[in-house]
């Protein structure tokens, strides 16, 4: 049985090394399959708050402008490379998540709920005012594509991304990265930690767990993981405008994790794919019917009610992942549930 | 200029104030941030010129067919929408309201175009874009004068309700702690489902004033004004009426202010700068209660 799921990994594995060679990847695929990537990355960033930690994040898709921006501007206008931009970019970002969350920490999440909400709005805003810095809403055009490179080396050899399928590969690479790190704290001390202040503050800060600490620290996490992937976006896509970033986004990959599961990694990225392709297929079917393409949020806006409503869990339920398996865990959770209803 | 500013931002404040108790009744209520009453506000001003254009309604009856409708849709979200979450975790809740704002949001892309419309000029009293008179330094429109007088008419028709009727009174009973209310006998449902047909009906008619006075309608017209009323609310303390009306003024009154004299820019970000103040420094808003710590 498990030699028969390792088999069944190392396949899927196989597949998606070998997906960029098949007859069926075009273009247009690969540069779907790219997108589906930056935006698992963006729903599992964002599943850390709402999913682990109980606080509705209205406004993730900031954190992936400050990532993207910051990348452009330095790619740009400074040639700085793409690996050294990563780590100081994603830096930023824990920084600005910390600042936009410190407000919040002594009051109820629907404090938090809404200065996310607002924002979005305040990042558009500086992107489209500060035109010095980021050309407004002129937008930022030649951003040069990512380039491995051993000139600082001595060595002259150069390779620059010119096509989808090296972004499928490094895109790939980001996706396992994330993945990896997030499994490894969800069944850490902090993902516990995370998971108890969502089943019970009170309870969790009894246990002799600092919430103040533990949530910035997930402020922190989520919003690196939100401008990483706009790092990667802006020197994939190569043009960046602020319109990119407005709340709209914001919603689409909070879709995801709802559909997903709020809390279930796996959930995040099935909630990426899903809602990527439903998006593709709606950008073409929408028009048929004479509606704009944009109009496919309400579809989206239809998922997420009809799921609170009939699905809470999503499509694949989270629990804890300690509790996976231990029977001990289940029934207490089980009976935890009878009583609250109760 | 300085007195003109200064006047204009009490219009807008005014009409911030009446979408802004909308959204702190039914925080009091029900305890839930209901993200859809930006939209309600938006499909006020919308069916209100569809009534005016398409079926040929002056102007006042227009308004007031607008706000009966408004109400029903009001009541209809919470049925359909938030009443089976009553009992659901808070963040269910609180993601159905975002995805009922998107929603009625494309709903109204749908029917109205995305783009921006005018208001319905004919249909508006010449009366209304004259000066009416000039009070010192201070050019005052005959709108301003009919938009002061229908904020503030409503506004004390309000508190009159609040605090005089029964329904008033059961809806302050539910905010203090709704089981209680059930015991003494008060039909819960029914106090929330009246507690969103005014607080929609008071949207829809803050819509239709912002939209004669920036003579503007769009379908994302609810966001922005979704987040300033939601930061009155706070600036005022959330729960508490009053509150949401003071809230409202001074919030108008600093962003016009604001983009007078500091940046033009950065107006629409001023109530989220206002909102962070008033988070930091006094979480329970200018008359609110104590919010003491809740993890």
């Amino acid at each position: 049985m498990t030699g028969n799921k390792t088999a069944l990994k190392l396949l899927g594995l196989a597949a998606l090394l070998a997906f960029p060679v098949l007859p069926i990847s075009s273009e247009y695929v690969m540069h779907v399959a790219v997108l589906i990537m930056v935006y698992a990355v963006l729903a599992m960033g964002l599943n850390v708050l709402p999913g682990f930690c109980n606080l509705l994040d209205l406004g993730y898709v900031g954190f992936y402008g400050i990532g993207a921006y910051t990348a452009g501007i330095l790619a740009y206008n400074h040639n700085v490379s793409f690996w050294l931009i990563v780590p100081g970019a994603v830096a930023l970002g824990a920084l600005c998540g910390i600042l936009r969350g410190a407000p919040t920490l002594r009051l109820s999440g629907d404090y938090f709920a809404i200065v996310t909400f607002g924002f979005t709005e305040l990042v558009v805003l500086f992107l489209t005012n500060e035109i010095w810095l980021t050309r407004g809403p002129l937008g930022l055009p030649g951003i040069p594509p990512i380039a491995l490179s051993l000139e600082f080396l001595g060595i002259d050899w150069r390779y620059d991304f010119l096509s989808e399928v090296p972004y499928y590969y490094l895109g790939l690479a980001m996706v396992a990265a994330v993945y990896v790190v997030m499994c490894r704290i969800e069944d850490s001390r902090l993902g516990r930690a995370w998971l108890a202040i969502k089943e019970d503050p009170l309870a969790a800060a009894s246990c002799g767990i600092n919430l103040m600490a533990y949530k910035t620290v997930a402020f922190a996490f989520s919003a690196g993981v939100g401008a990483l992937a706009g790092c990667f976006m802006a020197q994939w896509s190569m043009f960046l405008a602020p319109d990119v970033f407005k709340f709209w986004e914001s919603f689409l990959v909070l879709c995801m994790i709802v559909l997903g599961g709020l809390g279930n990694i796996n959930g995040a990225i099935v909630g990426a794919v899903v809602l990527i392709a439903l998006g593709e297929i709606l950008r073409v079917v929408l028009p048929k019917f004479g509606l704009p393409a944009e109009t496919r949020f309400l579809v989206y806006g239809l998922i997420m009610i009809l799921i609170m409503r009939f699905k809470p869990g999503g499509f694949f339920p989270a629990i804890a992942a300690t509790s996976k398996k231990s029977r001990l865990i289940l029934d207490l959770k089980a009976r935890l549930e009878a009583e609250r209803a109760g | 200029m300085f007195e003109q500013q200064l006047f204009n931002g009490l219009t807008l404040g005014l009409i911030y104030a009446l979408i802004a108790v909308g959204y702190t009744m039914v925080y009091g209520v029900i305890e839930l941030i209901n993200f859809a009453h930006g939209e309600v506000y938006m499909l006020g001003a919308f069916l209100c010129i569809t009534f005016i254009q398409a079926l040929g309604v002056p102007l006042f009856p227009a308004m007031a067919l607008a706000m009966a409708f408004c109400a029903g849709i009001g009541v209809l979200i919470d049925q359909i929408a938030y009443k089976p979450l009553r009992k659901a975790p808070r963040l269910a809740a609180l993601i159905t309201a975002i995805g009922v704002s998107i929603f009625l949001q494309n709903i109204a892309m749908i029917i109205w175009g995305s783009r921006p419309v005018p208001f319905t000029r004919s249909a508006v009293p010449a009366a209304f874009s004259e000066t009416a008179f000039t009070l010192g330094s201070v050019n005052v429109s005959g709108l301003q004068v009919f938009i002061y007088a229908l904020t503030i008419a409503m506004m004390i028709g309000l508190t009159l309700i609040i605090n005089k009727t029964k329904v008033g009174t059961a809806m302050r009973a539910l905010a203090q702690n709704a089981t209680a209310a059930a015991l003494m006998g008060i039909n819960v449902n029914r106090v929330i489902s009246f507690t969103f047909a005014l607080g929609s009906g008071l949207g829809a008619v803050a819509g239709i004033l912002v939209g004669m006075y920036y003579n503007t309608l769009s379908a994302t017209m609810g966001y922005n004004a979704g987040v300033k009323a939601f930061a009155a609310a706070v600036l005022g303390g959330i729960g508490s009426v009053p509150g949401a009306m003071l809230g409202g003024v001074v919030l108008g009154v600093a962003e016009t202010l604001g983009a007078g004299y500091v940046s033009s820019q950065y107006r629409d970000g001023l109530g989220y700068a206002v909102m962070i103040a008033v988070i930091l420094l006094r979480p329970s808003g200018l008359l609110g209660k104590s919010v003491g710590q809740k993890a």
